[in-house]
């Protein structure tokens, strides 16, 4: 087991952490290497790989962002895998490179002490077939059950135009994970808008109570990064990258070229960043409106759906005047943004700030003196402290549960060094406390756009970029509207990617899911499930299974939502 | 404050708009379709380098001596990145968003131009009549004698250069840049 967070280092700066860290390391790693400013890169031994995750997490204020895997053989006949952990304090993150031999991919699992490695480990396993010795869970995560076990698709040798099997064939039956002799299992989705793709729960109740879940998700898994690994430059994968969320594309972007200029030394200009700031900010806002509308949708308060996408409809449309799209804004390209606010559309801005201020106070005023809405999410879906830093959540999860982490207070980028604002942290970790993050950032994000119009500096939009140096690595991190994006890249030659690993933030806040549901009922499990994402299912139908008597009964959509008002209606 | 309240102080209940039966004005800054304009497009090619899901694609005919320029507006993400880079300015973005249409047909729009021949063995060149002509326009601005020696070769093919300017010329030129190059002190 794994004492999270005992050391307390969150006062020392970067250089005096770096030193401990050296020191502590000794003898664990062979090597270091240092990329970029913030980002740090230890080799070591395969067999070391758990101790020296252990002496990190002891740190304070340290997560496991991702595990990013890679097909090295070009180079060095060898796959690699990074364990990437960052140091929120000291604006750090620090990867730990160990390479397995092609012959023998095998490395340690660290499931059993960091939660968050469970999802990882997973995927390099479907993907590049890493095997990790330990790791329980033997189901796969990204790749459907009917694939192969010895194909592994992000391996360099298989071709990013391949077509896939005929998915009709050899589909396996379904087996539960625990005994289900004495309770009823209820499948959750797959279509369901959480995370822009279908996902798939199992409930275990009994009566009405959830006693365990099951995850199965990565039904609209497309492979992305293959793709612009495979055959994009590195001009083109911003687009690419915009469209990987629907809620959230432009921090993707942003994630992707922030890490692109980190590797190849490109200093952008002040104007890009700012208006890079701005366009993040408005963003939030609409993702949080969305997501206030929705909550509001399923407990039964249609009004406050209504009157937050109403208030919504605004910022939607400076985002059309500013970017010429409502939602995909195109915005981002290595070395700066491609448009630029000129003349009117500053006052534009600056008005419907006022106007959506106006309608957001009253808006907040009614949700949170609305007694139905408080009642059913005050002490629902708990999620202890230690198990948010286990699982290494980000963003409005995190910090409802009191750790105080925020990607642009703690890793500056863009303009948000220069502005300033609040970072809201409430302690209870249950869906109010999430909900009310949620509800105050926008008001923060009001007061960002006011600054960031106030303070825009004059001068060019865009850098020269000429070419992108080959064989260098970077991570790119933003603050998305659901918590920390990571964008791992390794650029190639030819102006191309050898490798880039996308960890959107839902990555991270979906597996504590299920501990969030578990001793709840069954008519909380909507607004739990959407106090991690910004969208709930909009599911067709869900299917329940009577185990004792094998019968299936077919509850709609309506049905279940019908349930949950059912219990608004209650509490009113 | 309570709901009550709230919908005493709204005066404008109805915000929607009825889309499909009254029209739709977008604002002037939507990125829309983009429309290439036949009568500027050299047929570069720039845009179709470019473009992020290879809806511009270019396809050289070599038999008829065409080049054709083509836009499939069911591939295109309206990204802009076209207008962005087009030397001639010949492509336009417009705020035109209703594309939906029942024939795939509708969304391919193909520009063609003619390529250039070479006069001397008269086979098609890479390149179309109008790039030549740019780069003819572009000699203005170089010194007359420069301007001479190219205008000579300018319109001829890869192949009759080489037969038009004897290997011996070429050997000349290089035993010059050779004996410049060693002249200059390092």
């Amino acid at each position: 087991m794994v004492n999270f967070w005992i050391r307390k280092v969150e006062d020392l700066s970067k250089e005096e952490l770096l030193e401990i860290i050296d020191r502590e390391l000794k003898g664990l790693v062979t090597d270091k290497y240092v990329p970029t400013n913030n980002f740090v890169v230890y080799f070591a031994e395969r067999e070391k790989i758990p101790a020296i995750i252990e002496k990190l997490m002891e740190f304070s204020y340290t997560r496991l962002s991702v595990i990013a895997g890679n097909d090295e053989r070009y180079y060095m006949n060898k796959l690699s895998l990074t364990y990437i952990i960052a140091f929120d304090k000291q604006d750090l993150y620090i990867g730990i490179r160990t390479y397995l031999p092609f012959y023998d991919p095998v490395a340690p699992s660290i499931t059993d002490m960091v939660k968050a490695a469970w999802w990882n480990e997973r995927e390099n396993r479907d993907l590049f077939g890493i095997e990790f010795s330990g790791l329980k869970d033997k189901r796969k995560l990204v790749l459907p059950e009917y694939w192969p076990d010895n194909v592994h698709p992000w391996r360099k040798d298989y071709p990013y135009n391949k077509p896939v099997m005929d998915w009709r064939e050899g589909l396996p039956d379904y087996t539960p994970v625990r005994e289900t002799k004495d309770v009823d299992v209820i499948g959750f989705g797959p279509y369901h808008m959480v995370n822009d793709e279908p996902i798939h729960w199992r409930l275990y109740v009994k009566g009405e109570v959830i006693v365990d879940a099951e995850h199965r998700g990565f039904h609209n898994w497309r492979g992305i990064e293959k793709i612009a690994e495979g055959r994009l430059t590195y001009n083109q994968i911003p687009f690419i990258a915009e469209r990987i969320c629907g809620i959230c594309g432009f921090t993707h972007a942003t994630a992707y070229v922030q890490a692109i200029e980190s590797l190849a030394r490109i200093d952008i200009p002040d104007r890009a960043r700012y208006i890079r700031s701005l366009m993040l900010e408005i963003e939030r806002i609409e993702s949080h409106l969305l997501w206030i509308g929705i909550a509001c949708h399923i407990l039964g308060f249609d009004t406050g759906f209504m009157l937050s996408w109403k208030t919504r409809e605004h910022i939607m449309h400076l985002a059309e005047v500013l970017t010429g799209n409502r939602k995909t804004y195109g915005m981002d390209i290595v070395g700066g943004v491609r448009r630029d606010v000129l003349g009117d559309r500053i006052n534009k801005a600056i008005d419907t700030v006022k106007k959506i201020r106006a309608e957001y106070k009253e808006l907040y005023n009614m949700l949170i003196n609305n007694t139905i809405l408080v009642k059913r999410t005050r002490g629902v879906g708990v999620l202890p402290r230690e198990k948010a830093i286990s699982y290494g959540v980000v963003g409005p999860v995190a910090r409802g549960a009191g750790l105080d982490i925020d990607v642009r207070k703690d890793h500056p980028y863009a303009a948000y060094k220069e502005l300033s604002f609040n970072v809201p942290v409430y302690s209870e970790g249950d869906v109010l406390a999430i909900t009310l993050v949620r509800l105050d950032e926008v008001f923060e994000s009001l007061d960002l756009i006011e600054q960031i119009l106030d303070k825009l500096p004059k001068g060019p939009i865009m850098a020269e970029v000429k070419e992108i140096p080959a064989n260098k690595e970077a991570v790119g991190v933003v603050e998305a509207p659901r918590g920390e994006d990571i964008h791992y890249v390794r650029s190639g030659e030819y102006n191309k990617i050898q490798r880039w690993r996308v960890r959107a933030p839902s990555y991270a806040n979906i597996p504590p899911v299920r501990e969030m549901l578990i001793g709840y009922r069954l008519a909380d499990a909507p607004i739990i499930y959407a106090s991690v994402d910004p969208c709930l299912a909009c599911t067709e139908r869900y299917l329940v299974i009577d185990i004792e008597t094998g019968k299936k009964t077919i509850i709609s959509d309506e049905e279940l939502k019908a349930k949950s008002r059912k219990l608004s209606k209650t509490m009113g | 404050m309570n709901m009550r309240k709230y919908f005493e102080k709204t005066d404008k209940w109805v915000v929607t708009f009825r889309y499909p039966l009254e029209p739709l004005e977008p604002p002037k800054e939507l990125r829309g379709k983009p429309e290439i304009d036949p009568d500027l497009c050299i047929g570069c090619g720039a845009c179709a380098q470019a473009c992020p899901p290879n809806a511009i694609t270019v396809h050289t005919d070599y038999d008829e001596g065409l080049k054709k320029v083509r836009i499939f507006y069911g591939r295109c993400i309206y990204c802009g990145r076209c207008w962005e880079v087009c030397p001639e300015g010949a492509i336009k973005l417009t705020n035109f968003f209703e594309m939906a249409t029942p024939n795939k047909e509708d969304l391919v729009y193909e520009v063609v131009l003619p390529l250039h021949r070479c006069p001397r063995c008269g086979n098609y060149l890479e390149f179309t009549e109008r790039q030549v002509h740019r780069a003819y326009t572009l000699l203005t601005r170089l010194p007359e004698e420069r301007r001479k020696e190219l205008l000579e070769r300018m319109f001829l093919c890869r192949d009759c250069r080489r037969q038009v300017f004897s290997l011996e010329e070429f050997k000349n030129r290089r035993r010059d840049k050779y004996v410049q190059a060693s002249q200059t002190p390092f």
